[in-house]
């Protein structure tokens, strides 16, 4: 079967799964939409009923690069200087320690465990553990904004989730994008292979020249069919750039989004552009991520199970202990951070990225990642909506000072 | 300006980095896919500061940083980029089908049939003894014997009669005319797409008689021939059902539908051996007149949407594959064969226009929008290649050196006509140029 034909199958098949029945599930039951693309690009990918074969997987490779650039740079412009400024440093402090604090721990505990698990060199072993850290740190946004939608009064707890969920992005982003420059391979052509600060000079530069030319290249544009064909020209470039240097397209493209959002005259434009196909290729990304995955040669269940259990626990544990030293205890709880546990578009954008780089154990990596969206996705607005019931909870019993303003600026879903 | 620059600095950057890529899998393709429509627009934008449509521009952009010129996008990646090609033809091909109603192909469709034959008739007949007349200087053919001459000169003329579906209705979407001068190109450039199958198949036939030993299979028998237009329509119909079924009971994300939909199409009729073309047709005709209003818009308008990018690099892309060389040594030929062509053009549409009993600007004008050929006819050469090892390259040549002019000329004389006969809209007509969509969004608004 032709590449284009199965592409256009997988998705239509996914088109259909998704909006007849989990459109619906998701307004019944507060499902989240996301997990049911990635089992259906498994079910269709070589392992399973082999509909979808390697060849086709690796023929969408610039695609999937291409999407993965998109993700990030959708995920810039949640930074938007302007708005983030109206938030109290706490609700960042906090945010930062919970993201910092799980990517330590997942990391720490992943690597040690590769290296007692497969015999690897620390410095080896370090590459998948950092990777796990890093996707273990970024949580979903789709269930906070499934929640506050129904919410009339926006409270602090969902101020401090968004700010948290944002945080988690970048750091995750950061982590993983600044990893693979220090673990860089030399260049076959190069006369003089870069050093690791070299690597993350050039990574951060393509974000940050590529967004101050693109920023001056989009800059008088005003029409939103001509903002689209410029912004995909930019993104495809970085995306390209990015990965014609073995570099993550996530943090050069996390900056430009970041760069556009906050020198354009009127970001919303901005935002809007990129948010309309963000959906679409959210959906294509799981389906093919979903055919992407192989069941490793390596013992994979103890990694797997111990990725889920260690996130769980770093996340809950970072949680509280990021709330208690930022002086957020009383308001968000023990346990905000089960808000924090669904994994959703970072998570496998993150994963996919480290699976096309052909790192050490992509399939464990990539195994861990997938079991961890199945297993959260579905359950994420749940979880928001119980911390947001016990908060409401507590707040009822004893009122609370750090309540946000109504009107408070709202950040949209981005991962 | 600026953005010349910032283009240039841009080139530079990828310069400087290509020493230290890796081989990765298509991430070369990737960039020169960015760099390529940030370019196109950068001189679409000039072209139209210049009063030139922006596909010039486009096309311009394509010759200018394409293999044969700066090299910024090489030949491998261009070659890669092919299935932007196969989309934006399903996608030019749904969106013209869907300018078609139902009541319009009742009262017009004769009209357009006789105005088809007439002018592609006397095109064709024309074009094959202007270069049978000129066997003996076109390199490659020599001194051959004259029915290979012939041969050479009947594929010549059946390609050469193509018009240019993508050019014509990317003008129409650039400029939002649709009056009787574009609504007349469009229906007759779209009649003579699926005449010209017929033509085609029937001079490869006899081309295959007259120099049996020369050709090396790809010709159609009579009953492929039937299937592949008649299987068209069947496909075409089925698909353009199913779009209208999506539409009434699920109705979201259009703009990924979109995409699919055409490729879908493309997809099907490659697999099914039916006319690509005429299968997309079919199905915009179909979903348009099938389907109730706010949803029928709503495709359209997303369906645009999702083309704009992939017009952009599809006619950049057309003008990467100009190979520039091997037009200059064939251009002293090419420039007599544009002339007779276009005033063969001219003459036809005007004979047809009087059988038909047409009259006005549509009688006079509707000629300009025919001139353009692009990928439908580089196409039809490539098979001709192909299939006649020993004729092919030189007709190809030739073919490719007919094509870079008309489809830089085309698209001026085609706003020329539109603009002499008051269907650019006011902002066009300054320059100031929306998209078919942003219009529809606005008005929406």
């Amino acid at each position: 079967m032709s590449a284009g034909l199965v592409l256009v199958l997988v998705v239509a098949g996914a088109w259909l799964a998704a909006h007849v029945a989990f459109d619906w599930l998701a307004r019944r039951f507060l499902i989240v939409s996301g997990a049911e693309y990635l089992l259906l690009g498994i079910l269709v990918g070589p392992y399973v009923s082999n509909l979808v074969s390697p060849s086709v997987v690796s023929g969408f490779a610039p695609f999937m690069v291409l999407t993965l650039g998109w993700t990030g740079a959708v995920i810039g412009t949640q930074f938007h200087l302007p708005t983030l400024l109206r938030v109290r440093a706490h609700y960042y402090r906090t945010a930062f320690l919970e993201a910092l604090l799980t990517l330590v721990v997942v990391g720490a505990v992943m690597t040690a465990a590769f290296i007692v698990q497969f015999d690897l060199a620390p410095a080896v072993a370090m590459v998948p553990g950092v990777t796990l850290g890093a996707i273990g740190a970024s949580s979903s946004l789709w269930g906070i904004a499934l929640i506050t939608r129904r919410l009339t009064h926006r409270a602090a707890i969902v101020r401090q989730l968004e700010v948290a969920a944002a945080v988690d992005a970048f750091v995750g982003i950061t982590a993983f994008g600044l990893l693979l420059c220090l673990v860089h391979e030399a260049p076959p052509r190069a006369a003089r292979p870069p050093t690791a600060t070299e690597w993350v000079a050039i990574a951060l530069g393509i974000g940050a020249v590529g967004g101050a030319l693109f920023h001056l290249f989009l800059r008088g544009e005003r029409k939103p069919d001509r903002l689209y064909i410029a912004l995909i020209g930019a993104l495809t470039l970085a995306s390209g750039a990015a990965a014609q240097l073995r570099l993550s397209p996530l943090l050069p493209t996390m900056l430009i989004g970041a760069i556009l959002v906050n020198t354009s005259r009127n970001p919303e434009t901005i935002r809007r552009a990129l948010g309309n196909v963000q959906r679409p290729l959210y959906f294509v990304l799981l389906v093919f991520a979903g055919a992407a995955w192989r069941p490793s040669r390596e013992a994979w269940v103890l990694p797997v199970l111990l990725f889920l259990s260690i996130r769980t626990a770093a996340k809950m544990g970072g949680a509280d202990l990021a709330a208690r030293l930022g002086g957020m205890w009383h308001t968000l709880g023990p346990d905000w951070g089960r808000a924090l546990l669904g994994q959703g578009r970072l998570a496998i954008a993150i994963a996919l990225d480290y699976l096309i780089m052909g790192e050490p154990l992509p399939n464990v990596v990539f195994t861990a990642t997938v079991a961890s969206v199945l297993l959260t996705d579905l359950a994420s607005a749940r979880l928001v909506a119980s911390v947001v019931h016990q908060y409401r909870e507590r707040r009822a019993a004893r009122p609370i000072a750090h309540e946000m303003p109504q009107g408070a600026p709202v950040v949209e879903p981005g991962h | 300006m600026g953005r010349v620059l910032i283009l240039v600095l841009l080139l530079g950057a990828m310069r400087l980095i290509a020493p230290l890529a890796s081989v990765g899998e298509g991430s070369e393709t990737l960039l020169a896919f960015g760099f390529l429509i940030l370019a196109a627009y950068t001189v679409g934008e000039l072209a139209a500061g210049l009063r030139v449509p922006k596909i010039v521009g486009y096309l311009a952009a394509g010759v200018l940083f394409g293999p044969s010129a700066l090299g910024a996008v090489s030949h491998e990646s261009v070659v890669a980029l092919g299935a932007i090609g196969q989309l934006a033809i399903a996608l030019i091909a749904f969106l013209a089908g869907a300018e078609l109603r139902w009541h319009e192909v009742r009262e017009r469709g004769v009209t357009l049939l006789k105005l088809t034959t007439v002018e592609l008739g006397l095109t064709f007949a024309v074009l094959t003894g202007l270069v049978y007349a000129l066997h003996p200087y076109i390199p490659g053919l020599g001194s051959g014997p004259p029915a290979e001459a012939l041969a050479f000169a009947l594929l010549f003329g059946s390609i050469a009669v193509v018009h240019s579906p993508s050019v014509t209705m990317g003008m129409l979407s650039e400029t939002g005319a649709s009056g009787p001068v574009a609504r007349t190109t469009l229906g007759v450039v779209l009649v003579a797409d699926v005449v010209v199958v017929l033509l085609f198949s029937a001079a490869a036939a006899v081309a295959r008689t007259l120099v049996p030993l020369e050709a090396a299979g790809g010709g159609a028998s009579v009953a492929g021939l039937v299937w592949e237009i008649l299987g068209a329509l069947l496909v075409g119909a089925a698909l353009g059902g199913g779009v209208s079924l999506y539409l009434r009971f699920v109705g979201r994300e259009l703009f990924l539908f979109a995409l699919l939909a055409a490729f879908l199409g493309a997809e099907i009729a490659r697999l099914a051996h039916v006319e690509t073309l005429l299968t997309l047709l079919t199905a915009g005709f179909v979903t348009e007149n099938l389907t109730r209003h706010p949803a029928r818009d709503a495709l359209r308008h997303a369906m645009e949407r999702s083309a704009a990018p992939v017009f952009v690099v599809f006619f950049a892309l057309s003008g990467a594959k100009i190979d520039l060389a091997a037009v200059a040594g064939v251009i002293l030929l090419v420039l007599p064969l544009v002339l007779v062509r276009a005033g063969s053009i001219n003459a036809g549409m005007r004979l047809g226009a009087r059988w038909a009993g047409v009259t006005g600007a549509e009688a006079r004008l509707s000629w300009m929008g025919l001139v353009s050929q692009a990928g439908v006819a580089i196409g039809l050469a490539s098979i001709v290649a192909d299939s006649f090892p020993h004729l092919g390259p030189p007709l190809r040549t030739l073919m490719l050196g007919l094509v870079a002019v008309n489809e830089t000329v085309g698209p001026l004389l085609f706003r020329r006509a539109l603009a002499a006969g008051g269907e650019l809209q006011a902002g066009e007509a300054t320059g100031e140029w929306e998209s078919a969509g942003e219009r529809r969004g606005a008005a929406a608004h």
